[in-house]
């Protein structure tokens, strides 16, 4: 829980495609988490590249744990008031908008943020494009200058700030450097010379004290830095929105460690081609979207059957079909965990935040090769793109474990698919001598040969050999938090959505509503033990997901047959806290239930 | 034949096949095609190859698609890969990118490489994966019992074209020579010491050989690509055709009506692998940034 006396607050940067807005945050959040804070910093943006898009930067910086954005920022900068003065109304009572007061043009009645700002809002004008000309001879230093301005304002460590610029522009010349170095400070300037209000504090003495090793990161950056830990030995992938980051680092990362590293010509080569390379022993994995997803369903079911271990990261997108490609959605559940022809179980995980997706995707491909099968990893563009800070895992933490080695007398009697008593058979590689044998998606026998009889036995063996992957040792498949026991509200939850799922949930405590929550991160094989506990503690239970049919509850529900209530929106946009936090009252019957416009799929089933 | 022969004929033939020692590059399982079928010169073909290369079978993957043609990992005693209709390339890319020790062949039909699997034939020759792409080339759809395919020839009647097909059939040849294939070859299922001896060039070729078979279906072919047929239409390439000249090979592979049996084009390029480790060397010299830089 956040105190009074803790540091928590959330900065919203607003501007418009090319004004440098997502630049500004980046700095702003690499600065804070330097200085040591915790920070969770989402970025939104437009799917053209340039044009005038609306960009918002959004960093949340605190002295505690936090687990999402707020839904109300404490601070908004406008670098374009078209844009950021629809996002007024989201800066709390007595919290603070920056924008220039000094502008060259005149606009139209109404087209200022000074028009649009609350009396319980406390406006600061800068002139923000005349300071950054008079230090650096360009108004494009515009977003640099109100890092000053912010630094100023909150008592920051500017030799964070010049440290992080300086990196950040290392590769550029020594006087983009300078320049941006020199709007800073401008605009530090200004920020130190106006009336502060002592509302909104950052009291430096509040720095955890971890701080120093910890590491901001993306979730695309964490899956990044878990497979290169645990030794990632080739990598295919194809561009799409939001997983392309993913394929970006790793074609930096991966020549230089004899990574094999190669952009397909789509998305079905890129996993067939991770399924011919980890057919050879080698850790290969690829990373797509839902649409890309699709594509590889087919090639994934071949994995499932000839029992070639592979990993697959799906960060997903809106859909269906193209869909919303730069908004955040969790509605390709269904399809992670049954796309395809056929009974064909496969692993997928579902890590709730950034560091988990660091350790999922450290584990992931000795997972995959322990259970000789596919396992996706499902996050989505929230978590993809999020910045928070994590802390490294101890050095050899995801090394490979070794492989079993196959005691045959050789060709004659090896079984590639020899039943055994936990359902796992002994994978020869290809070099290996006398072990030959054909893997195939036709139906087989333990020799691997064709054979339409041995369809029941090996069904059998398919889905049993998974079984154990729920007791996978490190990984937490489904965690409780809250009250222990029996409770009136449970929140049920997945993905990315957690944390809003977890901030409710401490809200809803401290009004003194008795709640818990639990995320599933194995969503097949299912964890059902420990959901059936839940249910059997909780007199209601909650499931909000971001999408519109409601995939996780269903699938829930399918497996439990237990009544949920759903909480489904598909909206774009990262759930929201007070929307859970009504339904958690509503359920607890603190509050009369709120008339809701939820649709069909939104009623308790 | 007449039993005068017969027994004779059998005791040489097998010593023979015996002494030649590819016998143990075939599996225990029997080819499951139809008596006549070109298919069964392929299995002959790889297996005389791969012994005459040396190449150990604990080293080769033999990876196919789906279709006829694609059976054939079964019956040869090598690591193998039946994967998916039209997938073979990106997968037998995968296999050699993830142990590039290994020798790699792909097989499939016509139905496989340029139908479903179209798409991946021009990356594959572009990138110049080191493995051998061997396309047996029948001109229908067999295993599903006798569609038209993108070789079919024009005013061919099959089940999915009762009124004759109007699609002009694909030449695939020049389509390879055009995506930048660094070895193309054709054989004919009917001339078996000629296909054994191409598969061996295909094989020991650095860098993506593609060998185009035509190879009749006995079947569901009673018209087009007939043992009769073929017989009469295939040719040699002339003996002074230029292997390196690429314009030559086009006009050679142009001339579909009497194909020409040989080494098309050939040419020494960088593979795959070859640059996959400059890459690697060279990231290495240049550094690189760090993985939490996002």
């Amino acid at each position: 829980m956040i105190k009074s006396n803790d540091t928590d607050i959330q900065i919203a940067i607003c501007g418009s495609a090319g004004d440098g807005t997502i630049a500004s945050g980046d700095i702003m959040k690499r600065a804070a988490a330097a200085m040591g804070f915790n920070v969770i910093a989402f970025d939104v943006y437009p799917p053209e590249i340039r044009g005038f898009g609306k960009c918002i930067s959004r960093i949340r910086i605190s002295s505690k744990q936090t687990y999402s954005l707020k839904q109300e920022s404490d601070v908004l900068v406008s670098l374009n008031d078209s844009h950021a003065i629809p996002h007024a109304a989201e800066v709390r009572d007595f919290g603070v908008v920056i924008y220039d007061d000094n502008l060259v043009a005149r606009v139209a009645e109404g087209g200022h943020i000074s028009a649009h700002i609350d009396a319980a809002q406390i406006p600061y004008g800068f002139s923000i494009r005349q300071i950054s000309e008079q230090a650096t001879n360009s108004s494009r230093s515009r977003n640099v200058v109100i890092l000053g301005c912010l630094a100023g304002l909150f008592d920051l460590s500017a030799e964070n700030f010049h440290d992080i610029i300086a990196k950040k522009f290392a590769t550029k010349a020594q006087s983009v450097i300078d320049d941006n170095t020199k709007a800073f400070d401008a605009g530090l300037k200004a920020g130190r010379t106006v009336f502060r209000l002592d509302d909104i504090k950052v009291r430096a003495g509040k720095i955890k004290s971890n701080g120093a090793e910890a590491v901001m990161m993306t979730g695309n950056g964490a899956v990044v830095r878990g497979f290169l830990e645990s030794e990632i030995e080739s990598y295919f992938g194809y561009p799409i929105t939001p997983a392309t980051s993913i394929m970006e680092r790793l074609a930096v990362e991966m020549p230089p460690r004899g990574g094999k590293f190669l952009q397909t010509e789509d998305e079905i080569s890129a996993i067939a081609a991770t399924i011919g390379a980890a057919y050879t022993g080698s850790r290969a994995a690829t990373a797509t979207s839902g649409p890309g997803l699709a594509l590889m369903a087919e090639m994934i079911g071949l994995g499932v059957m000839a029992e070639v271990p592979s990993v697959v990261v799906v960060s997903q997108r809106g859909g269906p079909s193209t869909g919303l490609p730069t908004k955040t959605e969790q509605s390709d559940l269904n399809l992670a965990v049954f796309g395809g022809s056929g009974d064909a179980q496969r692993i997928v995980l579902a890590p709730t935040n950034v560091e988990g997706c660091y350790r999922c995707a450290g584990m992931a491909f000795d997972i995959a090769e322990i259970y000789q099968t596919p396992v996706i990893l499902l996050i989505d563009l929230y978590l993809s793109n999020r910045y928070e800070t994590v802390v490294p895992a101890d050095a050899g933490t995801y090394t490979p474990k070794p492989r079993p080695q196959i005691n045959l007398e050789g060709g004659e009697n090896y079984k590639r698919f020899e039943m055994t008593k936990n359902h796992i058979s002994p994978r020869a590689l290809p070099g290996q001598p006398g072990l030959m044998y054909t893997a195939t998606g036709l139906e087989h026998n333990e020799q691997g040969r064709p054979n339409d009889d041995a369809h029941m036995d090996m069904s059998i063996k398919r889905h049993e050999k998974l079984k154990g992957a729920v007791h996978y040792p490190g990984l937490n498949v489904s965690k409780r938090f809250g009250d222990k026991g029996k409770v009136d509200v449970g929140i049920l939850g997945w993905g990315s959505t957690f944390g809003e799922i977890l901030e409710t949930m401490y809200q809803a405590q401290a009004e003194g509503i008795s709640c818990s929550a639990m995320k599933v991160v194995m969503l097949s094989p299912l964890p059902l033990q420990s959901i059936e506990d839940f249910f059997d503690d909780c007199r209601e239970v909650l499931i909000p997901e971001l999408n519109y049919e409601g995939q996780f509850a269903g699938l829930v529900c399918g497996a439990l047959g237990r009544p949920v209530t759903r909480l489904s929106r598909a909206t774009g946009s990262p759930m929201v806290v007070r929307e859970i936090l009504d339904e958690v009252r509503r359920l607890s019957g603190r509050e009369p239930a709120p008339v809701q416009a939820v649709g069909a799929m939104g009623a308790r089933s | 034949m007449n039993e005068r022969v017969q027994p004779v004929y059998l005791e040489e033939k097998l010593e023979e096949i015996r002494a030649d020692g590819h016998l143990e590059y075939r599996s225990k399982s029997l080819p499951t095609w139809c008596p006549g079928c070109g298919y069964f010169s392929m299995v002959e073909g790889l297996t005389t190859a791969l012994k005459r290369l040396e190449i150990d079978s604990k080293d080769t993957v033999v990876v196919s698609g789906i279709g006829c043609a694609s059976r054939f990992p079964f019956f040869v005693n090598t690591y193998g890969f039946h994967t998916l209709h039209g997938r073979v390339l990106p997968v037998a890319t995968g296999v050699k990118i993830g142990n590039d020790a290994l020798t790699v062949v792909a097989v499939g039909g016509d139905g496989d490489a340029f139908a479903i699997g179209g798409g991946h034939i021009p990356h594959a020759a572009r990138r110049n994966v080191n493995l051998t792409y061997l396309v047996f080339d029948n001109g229908i759809y067999g295993l599903t019992k006798g569609q038209t395919s993108p070789t079919s020839a024009l005013g061919f009647k099959t089940s999915s074209t009762p009124y004759e097909n109007r699609d002009a059939p694909l030449h695939p040849l020049m389509m390879l020579l055009s995506y930048g294939a660094s070895w193309v070859g054709q054989a004919y299922a009917g001339r078996q010491h000629h296909l054994a001896d191409m598969i061996t060039q295909a094989v020991s070729h650095q860098g993506f050989s593609f060998l185009r078979v035509l190879s009749p279906c006995v079947t569901f072919d009673k018209t087009n690509n007939t043992y009769a047929n073929l017989n009469t239409t295939v040719r040699d390439l002339p003996d002074d055709h230029d292997n390196s000249n690429l314009m030559a090979a086009m006009n050679q592979a142009s001339r579909d009506d009497h194909p020409a049996l040989g080494l098309y084009y050939k040419e020494d390029r960088e593979t795959l692998e070859q640059v996959m480790k400059a890459t690697a060397s060279r990231s290495v010299k240049t550094g690189t940034g760090r993985a939490d830089k996002q």
